[in-house]
């Protein structure tokens, strides 16, 4: 049974998907019991793996009974089962949150929305535990296209953006085609670990370089990398309220972990160190998107579009730790990965709650939320404390790992933007408390607005998990040290 | 909206000819296990055949009833897939492992036959249905939004 389950976490919201429009012909309302007990299901599921995994190894996975290289293979280790882990539960929390708020947010279309977040969620499991580069791609775009329906699945202005989404992504998603091409027509194969036997001996053939740059820009577009960032704010800013915290908190960094995939388990950490540059490009890169996210985000008025610059930030965070070569920094990287995964959530949830009950689109109107809701203002609080990098949250250790791995690395550029980028992100979380704690109140807010179990439910949740993850940081770490590091790092 | 081809031609050859693409699509689709062809193919083609009914005798045919009808089945072929699938995980082995079809009385390479054949003719439905849904939603909205909501 056990040796199944990697399969079974992505079959079962796959099917469920693909019936649901049939199952839900006539009976619109049960949808949503379908989606939340397939999540329920993948938490048990992904957490049992998790355990079966730290306990006995690595599970390939031949679909079909084909041996690989030949078949198609599925990869579960322990780096796999832990983003699958939190990629379950935030998918729950999400569907939780969206109980109350979607029917109104996605114009009635709610069995088109819980379709599409069951195929975008097992596309995403796919691109976790796909085992070649090719599924890969496939899983990229399903879960691409089941984003861009997403957005869009309400109509009128985040069509748009939705569109823009379409025309970039797609883009991404050839340039990585094209790349895979590339490694294929050199190696003549595509599975991960037959082609990490054979590169180390191709490198000098500029294919091979030129379809590893190809690659990292297709990802470098599907995570929002700064420069290829500008899909992302109108798409995440006009996205449905119930939409956007999904979006936010697992698309882009399952992207990131597919390129984090090819750099540490198809490169192999001695071509990414001795013989290609690859790291210290994607340091860089990372340490400018960390900064001008963060400066982006500075400038910004409107709250979610705030918070969605304060996620391509994070991303270059999180590729400043990957890449930094040793473990330290790797383990960081993947702990701020599942920390950031939490914090983007529980931010784009209160700015849902704020849009949906009290209209409160900019930082103007913040305000007005905390004489209203101190339950909603903590939690702005615990996620803010989180996104600067304060203790004892999350957000605090990953980055002090990050920070001790590029010390260790000496790379000071790395550090400097780390911290540049940490001050930047108190900056605009100075310039929301500021609105929040100095608000003067008006009548308008003395009327009280219930706001219902289940925003409460998903809303604490995930800001518990900020606290919880920074206070079993130790423990974690550790786990992650055992369980996750790449071969050879 | 498509109207009815006005040229006899036309449409006494197609009277002629749908049928037979029907059969040739699924002679490629049985075909397939031992040569060239398969599900994707002959999905293909008998959702063309269904698709050149609707563009000889206009939307509203009764020839053309079928193509609307099957429009309803969009997933239907992945369930069939996974029907296969599921039963080969239930029998023991990796999902889509024929010879874990747990079917008394036949040989494990009959099993892997019979486990091709009704994939790909999952695949097939697939196919056919999605080729007909593209040609609808470019050339009539309200056909499809009709059939959707009942």
């Amino acid at each position: 049974m056990s040796r199944h389950l990697p399969a079974l976490l992505f079959l079962v919201p796959l099917f469920a998907a693909i019936s649901m429009p049939i199952v839900c012909l006539r009976h619109r309302a049960w949808s949503r019991s379908i989606a939340l007990s397939v999540l329920c299901s993948m938490v048990v599921f992904s957490i049992m793996n998790l355990v079966n995994i730290f306990q006995h190894g690595e599970i390939h996975y031949a679909f079909s009974g084909w041996p690989p290289p030949l078949g198609i293979e599925w990869v579960a280790d322990g780096l796999a089962s832990v983003v699958l882990v939190a990629l379950s539960l935030l998918g729950l929390v999400t569907l939780i949150f969206a109980g109350p708020t979607s029917p109104k947010d996605l114009g009635g279309r709610i069995v088109h929305y819980y379709t599409l977040i069951l195929l975008l969620i097992s596309a995403l499991t796919g691109i976790v535990f796909a085992g070649d580069l090719f599924n890969l791609f496939v899983f990229l775009e399903v879960a691409a296209l089941a984003s861009y329906a997403l957005v869009g699945v309400a109509g009128g202005k985040a069509l748009m953006a939705a569109f823009r989404y379409l025309i970039l992504g797609t883009l991404g998603a050839s340039l990585y085609l094209l790349g895979v091409s590339y490694f294929y027509a050199e190696t003549g194969t595509l599975n991960m670990a037959d082609m990490a036997e054979q590169l180390p001996h191709l490198l000098t053939s500029k294919a091979v370089l030129g379809g590893l740059l190809f690659m990292f820009i297709g990802l470098g577009i599907k995570m929002a990398l700064v420069p290829f960032h500008a899909w992302l704010p109108d798409a995440y800013t006009h996205a449905p309220d119930s939409v956007t915290p999904i979006l936010a908190a697992l698309v882009t960094k399952v992207a990131l972990l597919g390129w984090v995939r090819i750099m540490f388990w198809v490169l192999g950490i001695k071509v990414a160190v001795d013989d290609t540059p690859v790291l210290l490009l994607v340091g860089l890169l990372g340490s400018l998107a960390a900064v001008i996210g963060a400066v982006l985000a500075l400038t910004q008025q409107d709250l979610k579009r705030m918070f969605a610059y304060g996620g391509i930030s994070h991303i270059g965070i999180i590729l400043i730790g990957v890449s930094q070569g040793n473990q330290t920094g790797f383990v960081g990287g993947v702990f701020y990965l599942l920390n950031d995964a939490v914090m983007q959530a529980s931010l784009f949830f209160i700015a849902g709650v704020a849009i949906s009950l009290y209209g409160v689109y900019t930082i103007e109107d913040v305000g007005r939320i905390a004489k209203q809701s101190p339950l909603l203002t903590s939690a702005l609080v615990i996620a803010a404390m989180g996104m600067i990098g304060l203790p004892p949250t999350g957000g605090f250790f990953g980055k002090w790992y990050i920070i001790l791995g590029a010390l260790e690395a000496n790379n000071y550029v790395a550090v400097g933007a780390v911290l540049l980028s940490t001050m930047l992100t108190l900056a605009y979380f100075v310039r929301i408390f500021e609105r929040v704690f100095r608000h003067a109140p008006t009548l308008s807010d003395a009327r009280p607005i219930e706001i219902p179990i289940q925003i409460k439910l998903s809303v604490g949740f995930t800001s518990m998990a900020i606290i919880v993850l920074g206070l079993l940081s130790d423990p974690i770490v550790g786990l992650l040290i055992d369980h996750t590091l790449p071969p050879g790092l | 909206m498509i109207q009815p081809h006005d040229s006899i031609i036309v449409q006494s050859l197609g009277r002629f000819l749908i049928p037979v693409i029907q059969i040739f699509g699924l002679y490629v689709l049985f075909f397939g296990q031992y040569g060239p062809g398969g599900g994707f193919v002959g999905g293909v083609i008998l959702g063309t055949s269904m698709l050149l009914a609707v563009l000889i005798f206009g939307h509203d045919a009764s020839r053309s009833q079928l193509a609307k009808k099957v429009l309803h089945g969009d997933g239907v072929g992945m369930l069939i897939y996974a029907g296969v699938g599921g039963l080969c995980l239930i029998g023991g082995g990796e999902f889509l492992n024929y010879a874990n079809l747990e079917i008394p009385g036949l040989e494990i390479s009959a099993r892997r036959s019979l486990g091709i054949v009704l994939t790909q003719i999952g695949v097939a439905v697939d196919v056919a249905v999605t080729a007909i849904s593209i040609v609808f939603s470019l050339s009539a909205q309200e056909i499809i939004e009709d059939s959707l909501n009942g």
